[in-house]
């Protein structure tokens, strides 16, 4: 028990030092230009979230979103650079 | 010996094939242009030892997990056909992801060379790569390459390289063969030690100045071509400029000069043939030989000005962009964005195009891409979309713009349609797609694309559009008791006969004349054979005047010999451009679909859409020029309706199925 | 006599062009004469029978 809330108060803290104290929950309510860390590949979707890692997003990895153009988002993982849907980005956990 | 290449997707692996083997495959700067392997015997220059050696080509993958068909084919075939040596083409700008699927090659126990590609790109950005360091770390040899490049390349070392590893054995530097795969924690915590590793090899041997998820001109770039509102305005506009100097300027120029060299083959030709020869024998070969193929010929330099900009668009990695920008509105109608490759590579030939759909994974989704792709405008419907702008509407760039836009929005109609249909419009998809960087488009790979589909044009003119003209001159020069038909009765012909049925069909669209419906019809084999077949048939020997130095400068004596105003001539394109595309097409689309149901609703569909398409067009068309209806307007009224009906009355019953599926769900 | 020369000159274009479609057919390309229509150049067992992979 102490040990999960220990674990929340580091990555509430963590948060903190990287969206400048933004209750930032997924990519989609991300800023444009801040690194975040991933926490979490949220899905069903077994083959997604594979597919994800392999392109090197997943939990620990950082993402920046680079530009939000309509209803896309582009992400800058490793070094590419993708587009990815709403629905995709409120998947990915910050 | 037999080397396979192997990489991420737009990693340049076809570029390379290409390269080292001379041949000329599909390459374009995004990811996911090459779906299936492909062999080539090495060139004897790169290949010094003598032994022949052949090069695979494969589809791109991130890992050797499959994810997507065409990812499984890669998969399959390093792990079943043994390759003596694998090459691993690495992106030198994406290190830390592409050396992920390395160390997962190097554990199949084949001789791996990792060829360092895109080595180019990194000097620009500053960034150095200790190949030393990274050979070193990986446990394997490491050559950096440009295959873009003609000479200095790296090439060379590669394959001798390539041939030296042969039967040596090399250590993985990550090894994961202690895992049970079958447990997916177990398979997942490797994967993530992998990348550690990964990782670990990365911060060693890369140096990189700029760090890469910063803000670049490419990023500013990006948000204006792939804009909200801007995107499809500056796709259009660029559209119109590829039509505009294919059609309009540059084009006709060229296709003067060539049209009077097909003339000149005519006149060369009935001068040798003299007076003494048989009528029926000349008129075979004067029309229907040389002047149903040149005619179809004789818009090759339009096409290859065309295909050479398209080339040109798809180099430079704008086709990404568009992707992008449909996405927002495929999305909608239950596609998704993965549709648009198959359609985008649909502008060249729907045939590849159809077989891209493959990568899509969701079943409804593959099957509606590939009874959608063929409304885009191919290479073959060109001449066609050509003949018709420079006959009635003097080159105007805006028909071929306009013809793409419709099939656009034909395409996102019908697909709203079937999602509706199958009463899946609850499904949801996931879009994701690599962004590949800008690049100046190379001119020499843009040639070469253009005269290899050039070619291609050329020998698909000389075999089935002069076998087919050929078929419909005698068709058309004799009647059913194979005598000659007197002039002035040739609608006695047997091919008049075969296409009048079908002529009254097409009275309502405006075009119900039976040498139009032949037209058409011969457009099933290719779509090329609607401009060959209406030389033949009109005996009109070139749609290209020499004289006045434009094309189709004489339009107006061809419009008055076919009979037709301009709305039923735009009705008459629009049905040739949306009815089902030529017979290979359908195969493909039966290969892809695997469903009887869904390949007969596809073809009816796209003869429904040609139908109620043609009609508006011509109907509406009239109204505003004449002030009137055009003829048949009941009939084919109630045509459309009945077929417009029926669809909705699929769409009602699709909605009840998704209503029950939802009352299931909760 | 020019009747069977102009004769013999059809037949042998037509043959020519038959020729030519017989064996790209038997090369096993889908659509003689399409831009990169795909054909699976010497012995492949194609692609046709990988999974098919349905969400």
């Amino acid at each position: 028990m102490a040990s999960i809330l220990v674990s929340e108060v580091m990555t509430g803290t963590y948060e903190f030092e990287d969206s400048g104290g933004d209750s930032v929950k997924n990519l989609s309510e991300a800023k444009v230009d801040v690194e975040y860390t991933i926490r979490e590949i949220e899905t069903n979707d077994n083959e997604l979230k594979s597919f994800l890692f392999t392109l090197g997003c997943y939990e620990g990895e950082t993402v920046t979103v680079i530009s939000v153009l309509a209803e896309n988002y582009v992400i800058s993982v490793k070094d590419a650079r993708y587009s990815i849907d709403w629905e995709l980005a409120k998947a990915i956990i910050v | 010996m037999k080397i396979a290449l192997t990489g991420n997707p737009n990693s340049g692996k076809t570029t390379m094939f290409n390269a080292i083997t001379g041949k000329i495959e599909h390459v374009g700067n995004w990811a996911g242009v090459t779906i299936e392997k492909k062999e080539g015997d090495i060139k004897k220059n790169l290949n010094k030892t003598g032994i022949e050696i052949t090069a695979v080509d494969l589809p791109g993958a991130y890992s050797m997990s499959p994810f997507t068909s065409e990812e499984s084919i890669t998969r399959d075939f390093v792990k079943n056909e043994n390759p003596d040596v694998i090459i691993n083409i690495v992106d030198a700008t994406n290190l830390s992801r592409s050396l992920f699927f390395t160390t997962q090659l190097m554990e199949l126990g084949i001789p791996v060379v990792v060829a360092l590609n895109k080595s180019d790109l990194n000097e620009k950005k500053k960034t150095a790569i200790n190949v030393k360091a990274l050979s070193k770390a990986l446990g394997c040899p490491v050559i950096k390459t440009i295959s873009t490049k003609v000479s200095d390349n790296g090439l060379e070392a590669l394959i001798s390289k390539a041939v030296e590893v042969k039967g040596k054995s090399q250590t993985a530097p990550y090894d994961s063969k202690r895992i049970d795969f079958a447990n997916a924690k177990a398979v997942e915590a490797s994967d993530k030690k992998r990348y550690e590793f990964v990782n670990s090899i990365v911060s060693n041997v890369e140096d990189r100045k700029v760090s890469s998820n910063h803000q670049t001109k490419q990023d500013a770039a990006d948000r204006i071509l792939a804009h909200k509102w801007f995107g499809i305005p500056i796709f259009a506009a660029v559209m119109w400029a590829v039509f505009s100097i294919s059609q309009t300027h540059l084009g006709p120029l060229l296709a003067d000069t060539f049209a009077g060299w097909i003339d000149g083959l005519y006149a060369w030709t009935e001068g040798m043939l003299g007076e003494g020869v048989s009528p029926i024998l000349s008129s075979l070969l004067l029309d229907g030989i040389i002047g149903g193929v040149g005619a179809v010929v004789g818009f090759l330099p339009l096409i290859m000005v065309l295909f050479f900009l398209l080339a040109l668009l798809e180099d430079c990695g704008y086709m990404a962009r568009v992707a992008v920008v449909m996405d927002r509105f495929f999305k909608r109608v239950g596609l998704s964005g993965k549709s648009i490759i198959p359609m985008v590579i649909g502008t060249g030939c729907a045939i590849p195009g159809i077989m891209a759909t493959r990568t899509i994974k969701n079943e409804r989704q593959r099957r509606t891409t590939a009874m959608l792709t063929p409304f885009m405008p191919c290479g073959a419907k060109l001449p066609v979309i050509a003949l018709f702008a420079g006959t009635f509407f003097d080159d105007a760039a805006w028909v071929g713009t306009t013809m793409y836009f419709m099939g656009i929005a034909i395409i996102i109609l019908g697909a709203l349609i079937v999602v509706r249909i199958t009463g899946e419009k609850n499904a949801r998809s996931f879009f994701i797609m690599e962004l590949p960087e800008y690049r100046f488009p190379s001119i020499k790979r843009a040639t070469i694309s253009m005269l290899s589909r050039g070619k291609a044009f050329i020998i698909k003119a000389g075999t089935i559009i002069l076998l087919c003209n050929a078929a419909v001159q005698v068709m058309q020069t004799f009647n059913w008791q194979f005598q000659v038909v007197a002039e002035g009765a040739e609608s006695t012909s047997i091919l008049a006969s075969i296409a009048s049925p079908f002529a009254i069909l097409l009275i309502p669209l405006g075009f119900g004349v039976w040498q139009l419906a032949a037209a058409a019809i011969t457009g099933f084999i290719a779509k090329e054979n609607v401009v060959g077949t209406l030389a033949v048939v009109y005996s009109i020997t070139n749609f290209i005047d020499t004289e006045e130095l434009a094309l189709v400068s004489g339009g107006a004596d061809v419009a008055s010999v076919m009979g037709l105003t301009s709305v039923a001539a735009l009705a008459y394109l629009m049905f040739n451009l949306f009815t089902p595309p030529c017979f290979a097409a359908i195969g493909a689309m039966n290969a892809e679909m695997e469903d009887r149901k869904w390949l007969w609703g596809g073809i009816s569909f796209q003869f429904g859409m040609g139908y109620v398409v043609a009609f508006l067009t011509y109907q509406i068309g009239t109204l505003i020029t004449t002030g009137s209806l055009g003829t048949g307007f009941i009939t084919g009224f109630i045509a459309v309706a009945v077929m417009v009906g029926y669809v909705v009355h699929l769409v009602i019953k699709g909605n009840n199925k998704a209503q029950q599926k939802l009352k299931m769900s909760a | 006599m020019t009747n069977i020369i102009v004769g013999v000159v059809i037949v042998s274009i037509i043959g020519l062009s038959i020729a030519k479609v017989i064996c790209e057919k038997q090369k096993g390309v889908k659509c003689i004469g399409c831009p990169h229509a795909g054909s699976n150049n010497k012995k492949s067992n194609c692609s046709c029978n990988t999974a098919k992979l349905d969400r």
